[in-house]
This record gives structure tokens, sequence and C-alpha cells, in this order.
């Protein structure tokens, strides 16, 4: 390694602690240019700011059933004709969705290229590239859910839309989704792109793996020590990670989901089993699994290579500056006066 | 850093045919759409804050008194990315602000189009090879 570089900055290798010395260490670019960096305890080094932005889909689209890759000049094709949609100007004054178009193709990243394989879907498994079918009881359950907002906001002038367009509840924060209050961009289980600052950055030690995700800057923490996972009653946001290495792939299993959080109708009893595999210096190949059989009929499975990013992962502070929040609420109840004194006259 | 006019965005809508995985929060819940409103001022500042960001502008209005206005804008991360600083609006840059008012009435609104006193409409699609990957 180079210990002159060290010395050069002034700083003696006998002040750094062990832990600042292993993440220096794992900086330092390995020899050979091809290669795979490993870290001083023999792993792939996975550190770094990877983004999975992608216009490759969840699933595969309808007019591509039965086809898995792209060839090369569909990639350009799909990509150019998916470019010229979203920059398309489509006026449409005075309607909610003139309001909503404000939100312009120069704020979204969520990139501009399909995935390095050209795969057609995000999921491999089922081979259609389709999610699998909900159980009828969590078909059930989401149904209840949909239909207890609806009627929440049946003449019910202090509802607000969400992003998509439905009336949702606007009482309070609680009413409203996990995004409006900075609370979660369904972007962590699993790790798939958002609408922008799609940027994950992974550090590395040998007994722990921190990925930091941009949106909305939460921390997820991956013990390697082999401790079990937390008791069944304790149940969080990002649920419980633990991670070991198979060879040269880490493998992460998470339980112990609360039910605020679904991916795609998944629940809390959601196991999810995540691969990392540094393919290339430049490629980190993330594929999971979603094992949950009182959500879905079957597991299913994702794959998406990640990307080396260019820059730096920035701090997304939400809650801070969330004046989205105060603004909906403030409409809701402003909403709510507007239609009391029409009521009146 | 290249020149900030001419690569400023700022909130002018396009479709989104499909529209990706969603943003913060709907721009329909906090503004209304039969309240186009069309603003002419000046930058005061730009704040440069998550979720969303936001222009002010004085608004010098027909009695001659001024107003302040917040034009809400996109995530900064994404917007440094696509070299947009806090830089790039300088103060006393005036601009004409098309858009929504905000459902309560308060001085808010979302930039369906900007434009500048020389006619330049800012935006920026992904579309230009300008645009950092």
């Amino acid at each position: 390694m180079n210990q002159r570089i060290f010395i050069s900055l002034g700083v003696p290798l006998t002040v750094l602690t062990g832990i600042a010395a292993a993440v220096v260490l794992a900086a330092l670019p390995a020899i050979g240019q091809n290669s795979v960096p490993r870290t001083a305890d023999g792993h792939p080094d996975l550190s770094g700011v990877w983004t999975n932005a992608t216009i490759t889909p969840l699933e595969r689209p309808k007019d591509l059933a039965g086809k898995e890759f792209f060839t090369e000049q569909e990639a350009i094709a799909y990509q150019k004709s998916s470019r010229e949609r979203r920059n398309k100007d489509v006026r449409e004054r005075g309607t909610i969705t003139d309001v909503a178009n404000a939100y312009n193709d120069f704020w979204w990243d969520s990139g501009t290229e399909v995935v390095k394989t050209r795969r057609t879907s995000i999921i491999v498994d089922p081979p259609d590239g389709k999610l699998p079918p909900l159980t009828p009881g969590r078909r059930d359950e989401l149904q209840t859910q949909l239909d207890a907002k609806r009627q929440r906001c049946q003449h019910n002038p202090g509802c607000e839309p969400e992003n998509g367009n439905a009336l949702a509840p606007a009482d309070g924060p609680e009413d409203r989704p996990l995004m409006e209050r900075c609370l979660s961009f369904n972007n962590v289980t699993p790790m798939l792109p958002t609408a922008y600052n799609n940027d994950y950055e992974i550090v590395q030690t040998p007994g722990a793996v921190a990925i930091d995700v941009e949106m909305v800057h939460q921390v997820r923490h991956i013990p390697l020590d082999g401790s079990p996972h937390l008791p069944a009653n304790i149940r969080t946001w990002m649920g419980d990670s633990r991670g070991h290495w198979e060879g040269d792939t880490l493998v992460i299993d998470t339980t112990n989901f609360n039910d605020q959080v679904s991916y795609r109708g998944s629940d809390k009893n959601l196991h999810m089993i995540e691969r990392l595999t540094r393919t290339d210096p430049d490629t980190l190949m993330y594929r999971f699994t979603m094992d949950d059989p009182t959500a879905f009929t079957k597991p299913w499975t994702g794959e998406l290579p990640m990307v080396k990013a260019k820059g730096l992962l920035y701090e997304y502070a939400c809650h801070e500056g969330n004046m989205g929040m105060t603004d909906i609420l403030s409409s809701a109840r402003s909403d709510e006066k507007k239609a009391e004194s029409a009521s009146k006259h | 850093m290249r020149t900030a006019i001419a690569v400023v965005v700022s909130c002018i809508g396009m479709l989104l045919a499909s529209a990706p995985a969603s943003a913060h929060h709907a721009f329909a819940a906090e503004f209304d759409s039969a309240k186009p409103v069309k603003l002419k001022g000046t930058v005061t500042k730009m704040e440069w804050i998550n979720p969303h960001s936001w222009i002010h502008i004085d608004v010098k209005n027909a009695d001659g008194t001024v107003t302040s206005w917040m034009i809400e804008c996109g995530s900064p991360n994404t917007l440094f990315r696509r070299g947009v600083t806090k830089d790039s609006l300088p103060a006393g840059t005036e601009v004409l602000v098309d858009g929504y008012l905000a459902k309560d009435g308060s001085n808010r609104a979302n930039g369906r189009d900007v434009t500048l006193t020389d006619g330049k409409k800012l935006f920026l699609g992904s579309s230009n090879p300008d645009a950092e990957k």
C-alpha cells in the first residue's frame, strides 16, 4: 500500500484509529486497473457511491412480452423514444395535470438509459418479468384500506391529491403518504430507483456495512458479526438486516418490517434477501428476492446493475425544509373553509 | 462551471407521459388549477433546500407596493448535478413566472413557465446534451 501518501500528508499512521485506517486503506485503489479492489480482510470492497437510476421498468411492458433482453439497437431506440415522450411539452391549461406538469423532466433524474445488461425488466423471476399475484387475503386487506380512504374523502373538501392525483385525507401529517412526510421514498427495501437522487453510499468495515440512501437520508446498518435478527416483536421501517459473505457476494437478510411500509403490496412478514456483487470496478450487481407468503403468491426476484456514481452523495435533509407538508395541510384547511362558506350561501 | 443563465432550469412544465416513481408531493395538493397567475418580478434570493428549493421574487404591484413571492422548484441535489447552483439565478434577475397560485391564497406559486426578459425560457430537459448523466 502507499505508505508514502500517509507520511506526505503529515499524518502518521500511528495516529489513525483502527477503523479510520481500515476506511482509508479501503479507499486506496487496488493494483491492476480492471480488478475489483479488496479490503484489508480480503473481501471485495463495495465502498463508494452507487446509482441505480434507470429507465428500465420493474415489470416487463406488455408489448415486450417474451422478450427478456434488448439488442443494442433496440436499447438505443427505446431510450430515444422514452426521452422524446418525457420531453414533449403538452399544455392543458387550468387542469390538475397542467399544475402537476410544472414538475418537469429537468427535476426528475431517474436516468436516461436502460440497465447495462439490457434486460427489459428489473424482475427476472417469474420469468415473464411480471409481479406474481397478491394473495387473496392481502388483496382484500389493501382493498379495505383503499375503500376506507375513499370513504373519508366522500364529499370531503379537506382531502388533497397524492402523487398520482388520487385524493387522500389531510387532517394531519399521519394521513399523508410516506414521501410527503419525509419518511420513505420506497427505494430502500428493495433498493430500487425513485424520482431523483438515486444514490446509495456504501461504507464497509469488517464488522458491519452501512448503506446511506440519499432519498431520504436513511442509513441501513447491516451487522456482519453473525448476530441473529431482532426478536419478532420488534418491527422497524427498514426491517432488521443481517449480512454475511458468500464468496465474493455480500448477502443481506432482512426481516422485522413494521406494517407501515409496503413495496408493491408486501406486508410486515416480508423476508427480503439481497445479494451485492462487485462484478467490475464500475458495477455493483444487485439482486433481491421478496419472499412474503402472506402477501405474494410466490417469491419474486429482481436484478439491477448499480453503477459507480460520478460525484458525491448529497444530504437530503427533508424534514427541516418540509414546507410541502405545512402547505398541503394549509391548503386542506383553506379548502374546508371555502366549502363551508359556500354552503352557507 | 458553465454559464449559469444558459442552463438554469426552472419550473417550466413538460408532460411526463410515463411519470417515474413519484416526487416528494403532488403539486396538485398545493396549487390551484383554477387560479393561474402571471408574475413579473426580480429575484431576491434562491433558497437552496430540500425537499424543494424556492426562488424568491419581488413583484411590483400596480399601486406601487411590492409583494414577495416564492416559486417552488426541485431538489437542489438534482439541480446541482445538472449544473444549476445557488448562484445560477442571481439577485436582481428579472423573470416572468406563469404558474398556479397556492390553494391557501398565500404568495406562493409553482412556475409552469419561467422566462427571462430577453424571452429565453428557462428549462432543460434530460435530452439536452449538456445535461450530466
